[in-house]
Order: structure tokens, then C-alpha cells, then sequence
């Protein structure tokens, strides 16, 4: 007969296994170690925090780099400048350092603060800037330009503790994504030209 | 798969069950698949015993199983110890994917292109059963005849369906089908007599009880709600109300229900629409025993929990209709609840350290805002109330996936503030929060996503990511309530009825007590169960003859009938007298 499985003698005494041992009918929840599913970092923004931003810096010094660059001002975009470019670009080029921010969404960016130009000139936008971003390593900070103090304003958030979820991107990896179309390279590139008045 | 059964029984009662009646069998065919012989009984050759084994060498195979192991406790039979049903796996296979022709016996045969009886003789001879007896001897033949084709599709569904089943947790699946037929048995104590009050004048009142409670508002004329007066008095309450995309207000129950948590003043509003468009008492089924039977309907959801009929189930109406149920002379029952069931599930399975911790705490929505910082330490629901409310509609927002608009519309305040609400939340249980996008993505990956004890759903074309994301806390709650429920009706306990992350259960009242604690220990077992040892814990209400069970949350609109009946009856005793 179709409707017939193979028979089991009435004799046989069978005692399947204890089918309600729940420890072992338990299947995983652990849906984050199956998932196998990363965020990729494809955007890294260059630029100071925003006004509203909370943000943090991070502490670690492998996160942290000075570099020479270009800022176009009207454009509010940082072109990194090769290192060997430096001389020849002296009067275009600022050097900052680049920290590495997160804000309370979990977006990263660099944050660019200048250092004192090659004569040893600061100014209190610059110092105030690098005093916010030493405070945010330990704490959630709020940046402000005060114009009529003519520097930053800092607030920290006292009751705020968490830690923020740092990028497993090493800093190198984070600048390659954050300047991928933004490495002056040569005197003939168009950020020069433009700069010197010849495009 | 099935080799290891000594006997394996494909079963089918016909019975007969009028609303809210226990099961009344009428035959039984009963098929063995090992050695081909099948057993044929009318009703007068019932013995005290089945006619095939139960024990744990036997499986016993049914479609929709509840309603043949109702018919095993109508006639004093022992439960089989192992059940398998194919209507549950039926649903397991399918759960979340479109149905070819429904979840019925039938839409299984046709999902798997098998030859069925044809739906209008179904019909036919459910209602020559139904009709009751006696039934001659042709008709007793043709019933048999037709309970026996049922047992022949059962046995034909079972290869084509066998291969993807899983057997061990399929017996648990089953295991629960037990319990569910011993509640139904059981059934909720009804006050039949204030019932037969309140159907008798449930429509005299009804201008009345819209007169009492609209002298508040001003928005009904004669039965009519007016939504253009309704507007107004949003606006000169300055209460901002949901609209559709059409720009018109959103009367829709669940947006009253949302807006009622967030102004309890509109709260009598919406429990007086709900009653009067809803209410049909008529059809809560009541049997002559005074108890509310209904089919639980396990497994109909798509988290697999029970899914009863709303109008016949005495926990589907309003809540302040529970007030019918009332233990009879010298019992009690209890309403036993795992506190926060969706946070301790949340914090269990995330592994999140800050979330069991709130969860431990006794009070999660006050340990979130301690831990956000929102409250001092020493904060206590007495003295931050408003602010631990707040915090409250944050976790519950979460856990409904709801997003920052609506959560500023049932919190009443600005998005600004929702938002920030929202985004500690995410702050302080990244765990959590990491766990639940990767449930989503494992979802959107593998097309399926899992209980801890296999109850699948699977993503079909229309996959909707909120209830994804609220899967694996309902789902698992399912899980709890299933287990839970297996073991008291095995233990002992009269189970009435599952109500969602609870059970109603009965008990006289000198054991009530000790009842109770054995429902607590069950459920903090069942709890362990599903967390891998975390444990939640549960609230108990007990009210005893001739006290009347209450919710809170209904208990005004119940005295406010109450008292609108009684007069109602004085009015016309006075015209009889």
C-alpha cells in the first residue's frame, strides 16, 4: 500500500528520545554572529563638527595625524597635498591635524584643526578649536563659533557616558575613503590651477 | 523519520460543538500507518479507553489536532504523549508566504497539488453532524464515510509534507495542542446572569450611556459621532490628532487607543466608539455550564501565537466587558503575567548587559531613565513619575518599531523630544540594537527567521521590516506562553484560557493561593526555557467568589453600564408594576 511506512514489529519495544528535552530542541538566537553583516564605511566626511553636533574625539593617537592641505573656503572641501608638493605649494597650503570624530548618530568624520602656520602664529579660533577636540576625548562635546568672542564655545555633556562605537577602519584606511578624489598630487591639478587664477 | 514509532495513528473525530459547548464526538476513524489497519467507531462504541495506544512508542497524527484531543478529554481518554499535527506544521511551512487556498485540510491538499473532497461536500456533511443526532443508518455510514476521508488525506498530506518537517520540535509544537484542547475544555467562568442583563439591554442603554459620557465632549448627535465637532474639540483642547493622507482625522480604533495613552482624557471616547461599533454579545459563546469556550486557534498567527475569534472570545472585547468573568461559588481564579515579557525577551536574547540590568531592576522604564541619566539614582516611580512614563513610551515605541512622529504624538510632545527619547534608547542598548538589525538582516538573508524552539516565519514578496524587527520578542513570548501552558495542564492546574504573555486560571478558593505559586514556578520555568536561564518574573491578580474580575483600564466604562442597566430595568418594572 502507498499510505504503508516501513513496519515497526509490535514486539520491539521503541522509546524514541525524550523529544520535549527543551535545552536540546533550543535553536540560536544569536542572529549577530550568523548575520555576517558589516557596515561598510564608504563616505568619511572632512570637516569640523556641526553646531548642533554632540561629538566625540578618538583618544587614540594612532587616530590622529598631521597633514598639509588645501582648503577651498566657497567650496567648504580639505584636498590633502602630497608631501613632496609642499615647497612648491607653500602659499596655498595649511597644515592641520586630522582627529577622528563620531557624532551622537554614529557618523564618522575628520576633523580638521589647524596648527600654528610656519612662522609660529596662532589665534584663538585655532587653539579654542584644539582645546574642544582634546576635551572630546574624554567627553561629549558641543562646538560653537562665538564671532563676537571670536572663538569656539565648548559644551560638555555631563550626563552623557556612553562610549561611542568606534570604526574598526584603521586611520590610513579612514583617510584613503575620506580623500579618494581629494589628493593634490601634482601642480597641474585643477584645486591649483584654480587657486593660482590659471583655470 | 517515523520508523522509530511502533504504531503511528492517522485520526479524525466527527463531533458536534455548538458555540461555547464542550466537544460532543460522534465517531472516530482511526488508520495506523505501519500495518495498513484502520479502526472505525460510532459514538455507542466509545470505551473508556482509545482504541489505540498514546504512549511515547505511538504517534498520533491529526489535522488541527486541538479538536481531536478536545474529543479525547470529552470522553475521559488520555492524552496521547505524542502528537504531531499537520495543520501546525501546515502553518510552520507556509507561515508568511501567500496561501494558495488557506490553512484548512483542504488548502494543505491543494497547496500540494493533492486530490480532496470538494468543499461543498465538506459543507454538507459538517452540517448533517452539526444537525445533531439521530442519524440513520445511511446517514451514520455517510459520516463515517466522510470522517474516513478526512484520515485518507492525512495519511496521503503526510509524505508530501514529512520531508520538511521538523520532528522534534513539531512534537512540541503538538504537545501544545494538548494543552490548548484542555483550555478550551476548561473555559472561562462567566457571570451569565449580569450577561443576560446586558444583552437584554445592551441597546436600550446605548443612548444613554452615548449621553452620559458625551456630556464631556459634545461630538455625538443622536448615534451619530460627528467629526467635524470632533475636530473642534481637538483644537480647543489643543490636542494634535493623527490624519490620513487623504488630510481627514484617523478615527481609527488603534490611533484612539494610541492618542488615549497619550490624553487619557479622549479614553471614555474611545471605549464608547469601540462598544458601540464593536460590541457584539451576541456572539460571545457562553456555554450552559456558564464557561467561554471558544477555539484558541494556536498557531494562527504569524508569530505563532493564538489567534481566537475577538467577538466569541471573552478576552477579545473590550476590556471592560471582562468584568463578566466571575469565579463560581467557593473558587477563584488568578491572572498570572510575566511582568515586561517584550523587555525581558529583548535583554535575554540580545545578551544586552545594560537591558537585563534594567530588566533585574524590577522596573525597566525607571532604570532606562537612571541609566540615560534622565532621573538621580534614587529616583522612584513615586517621585519622577512623569519623566519614567516618558521613558515607558520610549521602550514601548521601540518595541512596535514606532517612529519618532508617532512616538511625539503619544508622549504629546515636540518630534525633538521623541527623537532624543529614541536615540538613548539606541545609546544605551547597542547590544540590543545590533542584535535586532542582525534578526532583520538574517530575515532579508536567508528568507526565514526562527523562535528558539523553530517556529518559523518566512519572507515572502512583501516583507514588512517592523514586525521583523518585533518578530523574535512576540514570537518567543508565543514560545513562552506554549510551554508554559504544556506544563500546568500537565501539572494540574486548570488553565481557563491564554491571554497573550498571561493565563487565567481556576482554582477553589482554599487552593488558590497554592495554585498560583505553582503557575509562577511553571512560568519562571518556561521563561528559562526560552532565554537559556534568564528569568522573568510575573504579577498576580486573584479574585475570588463573589468577587468579579476587573481590569483596570475598563473599570469605569463597566460601572458606568452597570449603573445605566439598573436603571434601565427599574424603568421597566416600574411600566410592568
Amino acid at each position: 500500500m502507498a499510505n504503508k511506512l516501513q513496519a515497526v514489529p509490535e514486539s520491539v519495544p521503541v522509546t524514541p528520545a525524550d523529544p520535549f528535552d527543551l535545552d536540546a530542541l533550543r535553536v540560536s538566537q544569536d542572529f549577530e554572529a550568523m548575520a555576517g553583516v558589516k557596515k561598510q564605511l564608504i563616505n568619511v566626511p572632512v570637516r569640523k563638527p556641526n553646531k548642533q553636533d554632540f561629538v566625540r574625539v578618538n583618544p587614540d593617537e594612532s587616530y590622529r595625524i598631521n597633514l598639509h592641505v588645501i582648503v577651498l573656503q566657497d567650496d567648504r572641501e580639505v584636498y590633502v597635498v602630497r608631501p613632496d608638493l609642499y615647497t612648491a605649494l607653500s602659499n596655498e597650503v595649511v597644515t592641520v591635524t586630522l582627529f577622528t570624530a563620531i557624532n551622537r548618530q554614529g557618523v564618522v568624520f575628520l576633523w580638521p584643526v589647524r596648527l600654528p602656520s610656519s612662522d609660529g602664529k596662532t589665534n584663538a579660533w585655532w587653539t579654542s578649536a584644539r582645546m574642544a577636540a582634546e576635551q572630546a576625548m574624554t567627553k561629549w562635546v558641543r562646538v560653537s563659533a562665538n564671532q563676537s568672542l571670536g572663538a569656539y564655545e565648548v559644551m560638555t555633556a555631563e550626563s552623557c557616558t556612553h562610549e561611542p562605537d568606534w570604526p574598526e577602519q584603521s586611520l590610513q584606511e579612514l583617510i584613503r575613503i575620506a580623500f579618494r578624489e581629494r589628493i593634490i598630487d601634482s601642480i597641474d591639478h585643477p584645486v591649483v590651477k584654480r587657486l593660482r587664477g590659471l583655470s | 523519520m517515523l520508523d522509530q514509532y511502533r504504531a503511528v495513528w492517522a485520526v479524525d473525530f466527527e463531533f458536534i460543538a455548538y458555540p461555547g459547548t464542550r466537544p460532543d464526538p460522534v465517531c472516530l476513524v482511526a488508520h495506523e500507518l505501519h500495518s495498513g489497519r484502520t479502526i472505525r467507531l460510532w459514538r455507542n462504541q466509545f470505551g473508556s479507553t482509545p482504541p489505540y495506544s498514546t504512549d511515547a512508542g505511538s504517534l498520533f497524527i491529526a489535522f488541527y489536532a486541538s479538536a481531536e484531543l478536545g474529543c479525547h478529554r470529552a470522553l475521559g481518554w488520555p492524552m496521547p504523549e505524542r502528537t504531531l499535527d499537520l495543520f501546525t506544521e501546515f502553518r510552520a511551512r507556509t507561515n508568511g508566504l501567500p496561501s494558495v487556498a488557506g490553512s484548512s485540510l483542504l488548502g494543505a491538499l491543494t497547496h500540494f497539488g493533492l486530490d480532496n473532497i470538494g468543499a461543498t461536500e465538506k459543507e454538507e456533511m459538517r452540517d448533517l453532524v452539526l444537525r445533531g443526532g439521530p442519524w440513520s443508518a445511511q446517514e451514520q455510514t455517510d459520516i463515517l464515510g466522510y470522517c474516513e476521508s478526512d484520515v485518507v488525506a492525512l495519511y496521503r498530506l503526510l509524505p508530501a509534507m514529512l520531508p520538511t518537517i521538523d520532528l522534534p520540535r513539531a512534537l512540541l509544537r503538538g504537545r501544545y495542542m494538548a494543552a490548548a484542547a484542555k483550555m478550551e475544555f476548561n473555559g472561562v467562568p462567566i457571570d451569565t446572569v449580569m450577561l443576560e442583563r446586558l444583552r437584554r439591554n445592551w441597546s436600550s442603554i446605548q443612548d444613554q450611556l452615548i449621553a452620559e459620557i458625551d456630556r464631556d465632549y459634545g461630538v455625538f448627535d443622536g448615534r451619530t459621532f460627528k467629526v467635524d465637532q470632533f475636530a473642534a474639540l481637538l483644537a480647543r483642547n489643543g490636542i494634535p490628532w493623527p490624519r490620513l493622507e487623504s488630510g481627514r482625522l484617523d478615527l481609527s480604533d488603534d490611533t484612539f487607543r494610541q492618542m488615549a495613552k497619550a490624553h487619557p482624557a479622549v479614553s471614555p471616547l474611545r471605549e464608547l466608539r469601540s462598544a458601540l461599533a464593536d460590541l457584539r454579545l451576541a456572539d460571545l459563546a457562553v456555554g450552559d455550564d456558564g464557561r467561554n469556550r471558544t477555539l484558541l486557534s494556536p498557531f494562527r498567527a504569524r508569530t505563532g501565537r493564538n489567534q481566537p475569534s475577538n467577538s466569541r472570545f471573552i478576552f477579545g472585547p473590550a476590556v471592560w466587558l471582562r468584568s463578566l468573568i466571575k469565579p463560581p461559588p467557593s473558587y477563584a481564579v488568578a491572572y498570572v503575567d510575566w511582568s515586561q515579557q517584550e523587555f525581558g525577551i529583548a535583554a535575554a536574547l540580545s545578551g544586552d548587559p545594560a537591558m537585563q540590568a534594567a530588566y533585574n531592576s524590577g522596573d525597566p522604564y525607571l532604570a532606562f531613565a537612571k541609566q540615560v541619566g534622565a532621573v538621580p539614582e534614587d529616583a522612584t516611580k513615586a517621585s519622577h513619575g512623569p519623566v519614567r512614563e516618558l521613558y515607558k513610551q520610549c521602550v514601548l515605541a521601540t518595541q512596535y518599531g514606532m517612529e519618532a512622529e508617532a512616538l511625539a504624538q503619544r508622549i504629546g510632545k515636540p518630534p525633538v523630544v521623541a527623537r532624543d527619547l529614541l536615540r538613548a534608547h539606541r545609546e544605551t542598548y547597542r547590544v540590543f540594537w545590533r542584535w535586532s538589525d542582525a534578526a532583520v538582516n538574517i530575515a532579508m538573508l536567508r528568507g526565514i527567521i526562527w523562535t528558539t524552539f523553530g517556529w518559523p516565519l518566512r519572507i515572502g514578496a512583501e516583507s514588512n521590516p517592523r514586525m521583523l524587527r518585533n518578530f523574535p520578542m512576540q514570537a518567543n513570548g508565543a514560545e513562552m506562553l506554549r510551554i508554559a501552558c504544556c506544563l500546568a495542564t500537565e501539572r494540574g492546574i486548570e488553565v481557563c484560557a491564554p491571554v497573550h504573555d498571561a493565563v487565567l486560571i481556576m482554582a477553589p478558593v482554599d487552593r488558590i493561593e497554592a495554585d498560583v505559586e505553582v503557575m509562577r514556578t511553571i512560568m519562571a520555568e518556561a521563561s528559562r526555557a526560552v532565554l537559556s536561564g534568564f528569568e522573568l518574573g510575573t504579577d498576580v491578580t486573584i479574585t475570588r467568589y463573589p468577587d468579579r474580575y476587573r481590569d483596570e483600564r475598563g473599570v469605569v466604562m463597566w460601572e458606568r453600564v452597570c449603573r445605566l442597566i439598573e436603571a434601565a430595568e427599574a424603568v421597566t418594572e416600574a411600566h410592568s408594576a
